[in-house]
């Protein structure tokens, strides 16, 4: 049985602007996604800002009500069974806060080992062992309002593992940690999941995903829009080449010839420092590149190189156009 | 059974520690010390030079609202403060039982008041040279702390009203304003109009100032007894209210999103 099973599940947020004549707005955040996840699968959920990982997420842990469609979490609804699901789940998202600031560490994981019914003789170990896993094992008793943000992301993960959770909700964990402290979190993520523990994951960072994920699901204006494994996600764009043209000057102007050049299938471009890189995908690198070459004469170049797909350029053609 | 009450005593005296930590001395004498005591003796002053009330009667109503600040002002940021660490959301996700979870938070807020009411009768007393048989302090004080658990079940309403919108403190101090009018802190309950008369007989701190002037007065507990009663009542009321609300309202953040949105 799977772990998570999603079934046609939408969320619709409705507000109100002005208070004479008050306007109503709805917004389609989840349009009515279905998913399956595995024990021991290790999930993402990928997909831009506002694509709607998030309110799925909030859904599954029960922190939304559906506006329709089921969820269920290890055989029990989120919406009648919230309290067994919520036992049986930890959350842990990315970014400065979720802490209590003015606590220490050791106090932060106390409070929250006392909410999950963690019992009062197995807290201490379990607190230690956490402390172990995430590398914070020396700085437990400092305040939290003194950790670095990569610290302050162990923490959570120390948290949402306090009970045992069968099922880890990571809701892009490593936004903002440096690259050290990222390789760190998909150690301890990887670990975990070697353990059992089945996890979901959104996150924004593509080689994140794809050295993690079993199964990926990419989501797209509330639709997901691909799911796969990411080698079958790779595939989607596995019949062509990308060329990469660095550009110093302005491309922009230039995208719309590039892309009527026959064997292009898409054009993005992506802003440096000095400069700007031109990723081109293509049917047929070596009949296209002179082409595009063409269409950017005098202006300067630097690198040109051609490269097989990666899992983001399959990302960047599956919500391209959604 | 024991996780609940785990949660309710270790739980309720974390989450104090973990939203109020900032609380150093700096802030905390002026805050609980220095401005009731200021407010006391304001009224004190301009009452007895208007022949409204001895001393007596300003302390006692002063010494007991003073629990107020603490019990609407922390009661209150109990949930805003947690939206503000952006823990609300972990809190909510918990699978803590709601009574013991919500109901812990105030127990640390009761003693708070109630030892923010003793420090200002005790001063006031000496500022304002009453003088109260030590035998009347002890029924005195039991009055004061059941005039800070009632004032805390209010403070629960505040609370509550967290979970909808994001900022509290507008609300608490517009309460506290209703309390020093309506509650006989400085005008007695019976010289004001009707209608005003009716409000206080259902807001919390009224029969509680009132049992402890009559107990300054050389009365029993026994004599203020059915003051206390009401006291609680009322208290109990606001608490139900309060959980009541604060239930309906994570309810309602759920299907309507306002956690996010408020």
């Amino acid at each position: 049985m799977p772990v998570i099973e999603v079934e046609e599940l939408r969320r619709t947020y409705s507000s109100r602007t002005g208070l004479r004549r008050s306007a109503k707005k709805d917004v389609e955040a989840v349009r009515g996604i279905s998913f399956e996840v595995e024990r021991g699968e290790l999930f993402g959920l990928l997909g831009p800002n506002g694509a709607g990982k998030t309110t799925t997420i909030k859904m599954l842990i029960t922190l939304l009500l559906p506006t329709s469609g089921r969820a269920r979490v290890l055989g029990f609804d989120v919406v009648a069974d919230a309290r067994e699901v919520r036992r049986r789940i930890g959350y842990v998202f990315g970014g400065d806060k979720g802490l209590y600031e003015r606590l220490s560490g050791l106090d932060n994981l106390r409070y929250f080992a006392e909410l999950y019914g963690v019992a009062p003789k197995e807290q201490g170990p379990r607190i230690s062992e956490l402390l172990e896993l995430v590398g914070l094992a020396g700085r437990e008793r400092e305040r939290v309002e003194g950790y670095s943000r990569g610290m302050r992301q162990r923490l959570h993960i120390a948290r949402g593992l306090l009970h045992r959770p069968e099922v880890l909700f990571l809701d892009e964990p490593s936004i903002g940690i440096d690259p050290v402290g990222a390789r760190e979190l998909r150690e301890t993520v990887a670990a975990l999941v070697s353990t059992g523990t089945t996890v979901l994951l959104t996150t924004h960072y593509m080689f994140e995903a794809d050295q993690l994920c079993d199964r990926i699901a990419v989501i797209a204006g509330g639709s997901i829009v691909a799911e796969g494994t990411p080698a079958q996600l790779k595939e989607r764009v596995a019949d062509g080449h990308v060329v990469e043209i660095e550009v110093y000057g302005d491309a922009g102007e230039r995208i719309d010839a590039v892309r009527a050049i026959a064997g292009v299938t898409g054009v993005a471009v992506e802003e440096g420092a000095t400069s700007q890189l031109l990723v081109v995908r293509t049917s047929a690198a070596a009949q296209v590149t002179p082409a595009v070459l063409g269409t950017l004469d005098g202006v300067r170049l630097g690198r040109v190189a051609t490269r097989e797909p990666t899992l983001e350029d399959a990302y960047i053609e599956l919500v391209r156009d959604v | 059974m024991r996780t609940s009450l785990r949660i309710f005593f270790i739980g309720g005296m974390a989450s104090y520690r973990a939203l109020f930590h900032w609380l150093t001395p700096w802030i905390l004498i002026p805050t609980f010390v220095v401005a009731p005591m200021f407010e006391l003796l304001f009224f004190a002053f301009v009452g007895k030079d208007a022949g409204v009330g001895d001393n007596t009667f300003y302390l006692m109503g002063n010494g007991i609202s003073s629990a107020a600040i603490p019990c609407l002002f922390a009661m209150g940021n109990t949930i805003a403060n947690e939206r503000y660490t952006g823990t609300l959301g972990l809190l909510l996700t918990s699978p803590a039982r709601r009574l013991p979870l919500f109901l812990g938070r105030a127990l640390p807020v009761i003693l708070n008041g109630f030892c923010v009411s003793v420090v200002a009768l005790g001063l006031g007393a000496l500022l304002l040279h009453v003088s109260i048989p030590a035998g009347d302090w002890l029924p005195i004080l039991a009055v004061t702390a059941v005039a800070s658990f009632s004032c805390t079940g209010l403070g629960l309403v505040a609370a509550a009203i967290g979970l909808r919108v994001r900022e509290t403190a507008t609300l608490s101090n517009i309460v506290l304003g209703v309390l020093l009018v309506f509650t006989g802190v400085n005008v007695a309950v019976n010289v004001l109009p009707q209608w005003m008369q009716s409000v206080a007989q259902v807001l919390p701190m009224t029969h509680g100032i009132e049992a402890a002037r009559e107990l300054a007065a050389g009365r029993s507990l026994e004599d203020v007894a059915p003051l206390v009663r009401d006291e609680i009542l009322i208290g109990l009321v606001f608490v139900a209210i309060g959980f009541a609300m604060l239930v309906w309202f994570e309810h309602d953040s759920r299907h309507h999103a306002t956690l996010e949105t408020a």
